[in-house]
């Protein structure tokens, strides 16, 4: 006969509002959990659908997301000439927040804006769920669902328009942010978008600039030319972008690899990694703190949950001194004792683990952050469950076994 | 015949120098199979310690016990595993019922036929419930019963795995005449028709009729049998 189950039945509410208090506990480690791989899967997420083998990055930087990258876009010109390298592509990225929505204009928008090589990289890699890639050099736009943005809404950047043609799942930075997609030149333009003061100020300084030099001191006509938008003095440089994707001929080839990041490294102003060291960089880099702060939130959520599960056990197993008096002065024995309690603190501890698991279902998904709870996760939780409420009872079978059968004879 | 228990020379002393007392003082008794006998006496008398001592609740400071014709207290030290004497020579019934709340009166009474390694517990719990004439109350919940309804259930409990020796602590402190009657009733049929000794600590001088053997006790020291 199983006394647990039958002491259990017989306090069903008490037991199953305990085992909800505890479940609420478990629903937080769950989550630091699901944090932790989100934040972890956010950070590769776009790496992995970048589809390159090697990034090209400033000399001496980690790379866009994790550094300010700046490199010259003749580079992917020179990079494209490489023996072994298929493909070359600029890469910018820049965080924005700002207020795009035509049919929303207070709502402020905080995305991660990707500049793709139009027109060899249009998206299609991008794990497009709604819609499609893009399919012109300029006004296009793929962004990420969690923006709460539709195929067809219109954001109003730099005085042009620009319309969502395609939605992602989950396709966030490693901060959290939603991630848009447009071409090189728009993500550009966005980017460099200033208010009309800042471009008369700046006209200003390119005709000051003009007139310092001989050349406009002799054609002072050429002043004309500083009022056009795609006018560059040649001092000023093209518009810089973050990095450069390669491709290389046979990228499962160690050899290839190789090949291809020696020859970068006699460039004195790139520096070159490949898809898995961007990767290693930014867990590192951006998600090395925040994952010890949620391991040490974790742990101080498993400690706390022993000791309330503990606590509880043990009120339970105090209330059944008398009982367990008697069942000794019965003969029974010490395993068959322990076994009462300790399964008593397992079946809350699996009880609370699967009221967690339920909430964290419904919950999880309107997280602001994104909460991936992969089954090896949620297994090595219940698996923690399962030793927090064997720890928990260890008190309380101390105390079983230690109850004076004399008890029972005491009225 | 063998006799159900013997005990002799049991001392029990509690405190020491001004404060000592001597709740067992050279006790020696001796119970046959079959015979229900009654313990008597004012209260501080010394009988519940001597009923803890010779149930291995709370072992003599000397002194020998043989259940069975078999010695487990030796000068006070128990001989063998007193989870295994307690299952297989002895059945307690308490002044409380002190029935698990949380197990009807059959799952009471199975619960010890299977701590007993008894065959087929479920069977034998329905009998006994049956024989003690509660059967009807078998999946009652405790709290459901009447006091004379818990005892008898407390008394198959304590017979579940036929036992040679019943002690009974006051049994019927909580009950009513007639109930207590009935229970003491209880005990002869309890001796006459499953063989066991029975010893039953009593302050209930009007059910004395019912015992086979009376015993006072004062002072921690055990008078000489006399009948009933």
């Amino acid at each position: 006969m199983n006394l647990a189950y039958h002491d259990v039945r017989h306090r069903v509410g008490r037991f199953v509002g305990t085992s909800l208090g505890i479940a609420l506990l478990f629903t937080v480690v769950l989550a630091m959990a699901g944090i932790y791989l989100g934040l972890v899967d956010d950070a590769t997420i776009l790496l992995r659908s970048m589809r390159a083998d090697v990034w090209v990055v400033q000399q001496g930087t980690r790379g866009p997301f994790a550094d300010a990258s700046r490199l010259d876009p003749s580079i992917v010109s020179r990079v494209s000439a490489l023996p072994g390298v298929t493909r070359a592509r600029a890469f910018t990225y820049q965080v924005l927040q700002r207020a795009p929505l035509a049919r929303e204009p207070g709502r402020s928008l905080r995305m991660a804006l990707v500049g793709l090589d139009w027109p060899i990289d249009r998206g299609d890699g991008l794990p497009i769920v709604r819609g499609r890639a893009l399919r012109q050099a300029h006004g296009e736009l793929v962004a990420d669902a969690t923006l709460g943005l539709a195929v067809g809404d219109v954001l109003h950047f730099a005085r042009e328009e620009f319309r969502v043609v395609g939605l992602t799942k989950q396709v966030l930075s490693s901060g959290g942010d939603a991630m848009v997609f447009g071409t090189l030149a728009d993500a550009q333009l966005i980017a460099d978008d200033a208010p009309s003061d800042a471009i008369r100020a700046e006209r200003e300084r390119r005709t000051e600039r003009l007139r310092a030099t001989d050349l406009g001191r002799a054609q002072p006509q050429l002043e004309a030319l500083t009022d056009d938008p795609e006018f560059h003095p040649p001092v000023l440089p093209s518009p810089p972008i973050a990095a450069v994707l390669v491709e290389v001929d046979a990228p499962a080839s160690a050899d290839s690899l190789s090949r291809v990041r020696g020859a970068l490294a006699a460039w004195p102003d790139v520096t070159a990694y490949t898809t898995r060291e961007q990767e290693q960089l930014l867990l590192d880099g951006a998600v090395e703190k925040p994952r010890k702060q949620l391991a040490l939130f974790s742990m101080i959520l498993v400690i706390t949950s022993s000791l309330l599960i503990g606590a509880v056990v043990y009120m339970m197993t105090l209330d059944k001194t008398h009982d367990i008096a008697v069942l000794k002065l019965m003969g029974a024995s010490t395993g068959r004792l322990a076994g009462m309690v300790i399964q008593q603190a397992w079946a809350m501890g699996a009880l609370g683990f699967a009221i967690a698991v339920a909430i964290g279902q419904q919950a999880f998904p309107h997280f602001p952050r994104r909460v991936v709870l992969t089954t090896e996760a949620t297994l090595a939780v219940g698996a923690l469950v399962m030793v927090i409420s064997t720890l928990g009872s260890l008190l309380a079978i101390r105390h079983a076994i230690r109850v004076d059968a004399g008890k029972a004879l005491e009225g | 015949m063998t006799d159900a228990l013997r005990a002799e020379h049991i001392f029990k002393h509690f405190g020491e120098g001004d404060t000592l007392v001597r709740a067992l003082d050279d006790v020696s008794l001796t119970l046959e199979a079959g015979h229900v006998v009654a313990l008597l006496g004012p209260s501080g008398a010394g009988k519940s310690t001597l009923v803890k001592a010779l149930g291995l609740v709370s072992l003599p400071d000397t002194g020998k016990i043989w259940l069975e014709g078999e010695l487990v207290v030796d000068d006070g030290r128990l001989l063998g595993s007193l989870t295994e004497l307690r299952k297989r020579f002895l059945g307690f019934v308490f002044q409380r019922p002190n029935l698990i709340p949380f197990l009807t009166a059959q799952q009471n009474v199975e619960l010890a036929c299977e701590i007993g390694e008894t065959a087929s517990p479920r069977k034998r719990a329905r009998e006994l419930l049956e024989w003690l004439e509660v059967g009807h109350r078998a999946h009652a919940m405790p709290a459901t019963m009447s006091g004379g309804e818990q005892q008898r259930v407390a008394i198959a409990r304590a017979l579940a795995n036929r036992p040679r020796l019943v002690l009974a602590d006051e049994p019927t402190a909580a009950l009513d005449k007639v109930r207590g009657r009935a229970v003491m009733e209880l005990f002869q049929r309890v001796a006459r028709e499953q063989g066991a000794a029975v010893l039953v600590v009593t302050h209930d001088h009007r059910t004395l009729d019912v015992f086979d053997e009376l015993h006072e006790m004062e002072d921690g020291k055990l008078g000489p049998a006399r009948a009933a």
